[in-house]
């Protein structure tokens, strides 16, 4: 069996160090596709159960177990930084410019945030634009910022900076 | 490096603009006329009487309407005072809370009185009965949590992201390493 990690190839004293579990590892990648499934039904979720922020925090946690499971190195790789600032702000951006094209969409005469007045609502009715912008735009939104928000603070906590690379290069060059 | 600065300043300076724009739209607090603050139906009603309508007309709630009212067991605010009023575009009489009352300093809107199918039917301003009794009706979503949480009370969740989003940008400030990733 395969154990993941660089233990074989440095010797006895990281042996503990960056060893991966097989059984943790082989729960993690069955469950982490599940939680974020979850979390995309929670986020959505105005007909049962849920709203933004406990599907963001859903999508958070799965993350969190991805890097307990593969190491804080590779969980950057697959979430790198980047892509965590964007989408951070990116969920607000979502709020925000919602309310901002209702005003600008009814030429001035809606309030701020008033979903209902958005042009959609001669076509479909105002209460179910109302509804359509809440379910897809709001709570996804919320969700998306809360996601990044988390996942980042986590990351910054549990980050060792450049420390882990200065071992690896050191120890390959033993 | 200076165009840089001078197009954030700008973006800034829009920014604040929008904000302003936007905080003038917000109803004051305690706004009888705010979208959420309407009236409900409270199914109490007497016969429209012609001498009960002139008593209304006088500023004098009759007493067939202030036994069902108390029978219900709601209050009539002490001292009320009553005046002609429109809600919607329909007319009837609003019973006030009067000025100097302990809880509501200011003139407010407690009961309005409206003449439907000769009978006098009276409703309250209420925002819980009303978010209980019309969300789904007016919001099309049947989770009446998240319908209140992102519509009723828009503003205060959009000011709960930010206060995430500020979290966010604090410990990524405070705490994070520099370096490479």
């Amino acid at each position: 069996m395969r154990v993941r990690g660089k233990s074989k190839e440095h010797g006895q004293e990281h042996k503990y160090k960056h060893k991966r579990d097989v059984i943790v590892t082989t729960i993690a990648r069955l469950m982490i596709p599940f939680i974020q499934m979850y979390a995309l039904y929670v986020m959505v979720g105005t007909e049962g159960a849920g709203g933004g922020f406990q599907g963001g925090v859903v999508f958070a946690a799965s993350f969190v177990l991805f890097v307990t499971a593969f190491g804080i190195t590779k969980g950057r790789g697959r979430f790198p930084e980047s892509w965590n600032a964007a989408l951070s702000s990116l969920g607000l951006y979502f709020y925000a410019g919602i309310g901002l094209l209702c005003i600008i969409l009814s030429l001035f005469g809606a309030q701020y945030l008033n979903y209902g007045a958005l042009p959609l609502w001669e076509i479909i009715g105002r209460p179910e634009t109302r509804g359509l912008m809440i379910t897809f735009v709001v709570e996804v939104g919320i969700a998306i910022t809360v996601m990044a928000v988390f996942t980042s603070i986590f990351f910054d906590l549990a980050w060792k900076g450049e420390d882990n690379k200065e071992d690896n290069k050191e120890e390959g060059g033993e | 490096m200076k165009a840089i600065t001078a197009s954030a300043l700008l973006f800034v300076i829009l920014l604040g603009a929008l904000f302003i724009y936007v905080a003038e739209d917000i109803p004051a607090f305690g706004d009888p006329y705010s979208p959420a603050n309407r009236w409900v139906n409270l199914s109490i009603g007497i016969d429209a009487r012609n001498h009960v309508m002139e008593s209304l007309n006088e500023g004098v709630v009759p007493d067939a309407l202030v036994s069902e009212i108390k029978n219900r067991g709601l209050p009539l605010p002490e001292g009320y005072k009553v005046e002609r009023g429109e809600e919607e575009g329909w007319k009837g009489w609003d019973i006030l809370i009067p000025k100097g009352e302990m809880f509501y300093p200011n003139l407010e809107k407690y009961y309005f009185i409206m003449n439907e199918g000769n009978r006098l039917w009276v409703y309250r301003y209420s925002v819980p009965v009303r978010w209980e009794e019309r969300c789904e009706e007016e919001i099309g979503v049947p989770n009446m949590v998240t319908a209140g949480l992102a519509d009723y009370r828009g503003y205060d969740t959009l000011g709960e992201t930010t206060v995430i989003f500020t979290a966010g940008v604090s410990v990524i400030l405070l705490l994070r390493r520099r370096g490479k990733l």
